[in-house]
């Protein structure tokens, strides 16, 4: 009885005093994943609770079971249209560029612990992958938003560059232990963890979306039913040897892309099981190390840890993405430092250790080591680094909350809340706003009472104002919302005027006295700024042009719409 | 590029070219008022060449930047040198700006057809006096022409003082 009200104290204890910890990141800029596995170290058995907890079976299932439910809601927030300019580029990250990471770091292993080339190429596996939910959680937090081709890049390489990580890792344990056969069985085992894991991934994702979309069913239960199949995915594609976490990851995107209500009541659950599972994992970690046992390694593995960081990712990233994609160099730049290590590597290195390879000890402690160097040196840079390499693009004003009304099932109606802290909307009647023709401002309130708007009423600075409309109706509200400040910011970035992307560069070369080459003059501006970028053009994307920076201020697709002029530098 | 400002704003925007309490109506009627005013004030410009490439300009997009400020520009043959004309209008006009704000403030710029920098160049100052808030404040406070010009020449004055 007693091991149990102390199981409920320290659990309970812990994991809120990670929650709170969490606002601490948010004001020294500290990356949480690191508070919380410094929490974990700090009960642990040479901390101040002391908890023993040496149970790597257990550590291992409780890795997996936070993995899954971590890649699920990934996929779940991963929008399908980002895979226009991010799909390809990652994957060339996910599979080449963890494999270069891998080796990289394999070969420096090897020289700094003096291991055999499988053993040193153990260690590049384990810490091959990448974690972006640490990059994203950093990243908005401090009000960075990263431009669509880094951010979506980023995003996807995170979520499929797992299984690859894990295929090296089991690869070159069943290699150490002397379980694995020939070169075909190797190569047939990796198309069965990448095929299976593609095919069942999207195929029960699909169903599953539908399914999810077509039952009625308590609200409570859609997220649940979403796990439970989610779940069932993995086990399932894990017993005909394909890679569950792939297949998972894919589920997720394919039921996170099925728009509907159902997602309203997924979305917010998935977010909370995403941060428990973050929560506990890294207590868990941070339990099973023994800190002083870390120290032995820790001036080899931060070596290791460094080299990781300034030669093998970057090198990985060049290769991997220069000579195929059109990124800009600061761009490369960027994804090269961001290639944050998360929970990954160390449930990676509890591989070994199951696995029973001689030595086990050691994959597991150099692998923590990296994962809390890469978080203290990358983590800790992100923002100044993201502003340092350009890769940012202006926010504009979003509504400060907003759900949706539940009413029609498919269209639905949503309510905007604003807060009005734009001075020029100051004294102006409702009548006069330029609002969307479907939206209508159903409520106002000001100084904590509600206000029945009127064509007549007056806004002021604070109101706090409740608009229903269609999402569609975006745009136009937070132009109208956007604060002097914002805009000054917007057009800083993408330039005091703006053009139609569908403007003819005849006509723009004639107003601004440009001279054009003779297939450019048949060109809309979109068009010809599109093709100076290099295809798949982003919102931020600036090209120099006659002394002007002409940058992508929209994007419908693939098209871009509007473009900015910024005319001094 | 700024070593060789051709020309300031303040000598090409002369007292009689600053209008106050002009009729607005629509867009096209604002620019059009300015089309005539200016081929009466500067006899080389025709108004229909003016105001034919000041709309041909706003098929490409609108120059109204938002905070209710538009600034038309354009190129023109029978331009000799740039000019410049602001107009105060009496009611704000839709002028499907950036922000979707109607504009009552606008800030007009021609050039010749040859003076491509000097355009640019000119466009960057007439956007950063432009862009100040308390500027547009105290331009929207003036109620006579002669305190809008002063303000105008007081806000140009002092973003001159800060470009190198």
């Amino acid at each position: 009885m007693d091991s149990i009200n102390t199981l409920f104290l320290f659990s309970g204890l812990l994991i809120a005093l990670s929650i709170l910890a969490s606002r601490l990141s948010a004001m020294v800029g500290l990356p949480l994943l690191l508070i919380f596995l410094g929490l974990g170290m700090l009960a642990g058995e040479e901390g101040v609770l002391g908890i023993q907890f040496d149970d790597y079976p257990l550590a291992f299932l409780i890795g997996h079971l936070a993995l899954a439910m971590i890649l699920l809601d990934g996929g779940l927030r991963t929008r399908l249209k980002t895979f226009r300019v991010g799909f390809k580029p990652a994957l060339s990250l996910a599979t080449l560029g963890v494999f270069i990471t891998s080796a990289l770091v394999g070969v420096i292993a090897m020289w700094v612990f003096e291991l055999t080339p499988v053993q040193g190429l153990l260690v590049g596996a384990i810490v091959g992958s990448t974690d972006a939910a640490a990059v994203f959680s950093m990243l908005s937090g401090r009000g960075v938003n990263l431009n669509e081709r880094v951010g979506a890049t980023l995003e996807i390489e995170s979520g499929t560059n797992d299984p690859m990580a894990i295929f090296l890792t089991i690869m070159l344990v069943e290699l150490l232990v002397g379980d694995i056969g020939g070169v075909t069985e190797t190569i047939i085992f990796l198309i069965t963890q990448f095929g299976l894991g593609l095919v069942i991934g999207v195929g029960a994702g699909w169903l599953i979306a539908r399914l999810l979309r077509w039952l009625d069913l308590a609200p409570g239960l859609y997220s649940l039913l979403a796990l439970a199949l989610g779940f069932c995915v993995f086990g399932v594609t894990s017993v005909f040897g394909g890679s569950g976490f792939l297949a998972i990851y894919l589920a997720g995107l394919m039921i996170g892309n099925q728009p509907g209500r159902h997602l309203n009541f997924i979305l917010p659950v998935h977010d909370g099981l995403a941060w428990l599972s973050q929560i506990g994992l890294f207590l868990v970690l941070g339990l099973l190390v023994t800190p002083s046992e870390m120290l032995e390694y820790a001036l080899p593995a931060s070596l290791v840890a460094l080299a990781l960081i300034f030669i093998a990712r970057p090198v990985a990233v060049l290769i991997s993405i220069k000579p195929f994609f059109k990124f800009r160099w600061r761009e490369i730049g960027f994804i090269s430092w961001v290639g944050l290590r998360g929970a990954v590597p160390i449930v990676l290195a509890i591989f070994p250790v199951i696995g029973g390879v001689e030595n086990a000890s050691l994959y597991f402690n150099v692998a923590f080591a990296v994962v809390l160097m890469s978080l203290l040196i990358q983590g800790t840079t992100l923002s100044p680094m993201a502003r340092w390499m350009k890769v940012e693009v202006p926010l504009g004003v979003t509504p400060e909350r907003r759900g949706p009304l539940g009413i029609l099932p498919e269209n639905d109606y949503e309510m905007f809340v604003y807060q009005v802290d734009n001075e020029d909307l100051d004294d102006v009647p409702i009548r006069l706003l330029r609002f969307p023709s479907g939206a209508l401002i159903s409520a106002l309130f000001r100084q904590h009472a509600m206000l029945h708007p009127k064509g007549s009423t007056r806004l002021r600075v604070g109101d706090v104002v409740c608009v229903i409309g269609r999402t569609a109706d975006l745009p136009a509200l937070n132009r109208l919302f956007n604060g002097d400040a914002k805009l000054k910011q917007e057009r800083a970035f993408f330039g005091t005027f703006t053009l139609d992307g569908d403007a003819l560069m005849s006509d723009v070369a004639a107003a601004y006295g440009l001279t054009l080459s003779s297939g450019e003059q048949d060109m809309t501006l979109g068009e010809f700024v599109s093709l100076r970028v290099g295809g798949h053009p982003v919102v931020g994307d600036d090209v120099g042009w006659h002394g002007i920076h002409w940058v992508v201020n929209e994007m419908e697709g693939n098209k871009v719409t509007r473009v900015g002029l910024r005319l001094y530098h | 590029m700024s070593a060789n400002l051709p020309m300031n704003l303040e000598a090409i925007l002369p007292p009689e070219r600053t209008l106050f309490d002009v009729p607005g109506g629509s867009k096209k009627r604002v620019l059009e008022f300015f089309s005539t005013f200016i081929a009466q004030n500067t006899p080389s410009l025709d108004s229909q060449e003016v105001f034919s490439r000041l709309i041909g300009r706003e098929r490409l997009g609108s120059t109204g930047i938002g905070n209710g400020v538009a600034i038309p520009h354009a190129r023109d043959t029978h331009c000799k040198a740039p000019l410049a004309g602001f107009l105060k209008l009496a009611e704000p006009v839709d002028f499907d700006a950036v922000d979707g704000e109607p504009v009552d403030l606008v800030f007009v710029l021609l050039v010749p057809e040859e003076a491509d920098d000097t355009h640019l160049a000119l466009l960057g100052q007439v956007a950063s006096v432009m862009n100040n808030a308390e500027t547009r404040q105290r331009l929207r406070k003036s109620d006579s022409q002669r305190q809008l010009y002063d303000t105008l020449l007081d806000a140009i004055r002092r973003e001159g003082g800060d470009t190198p």
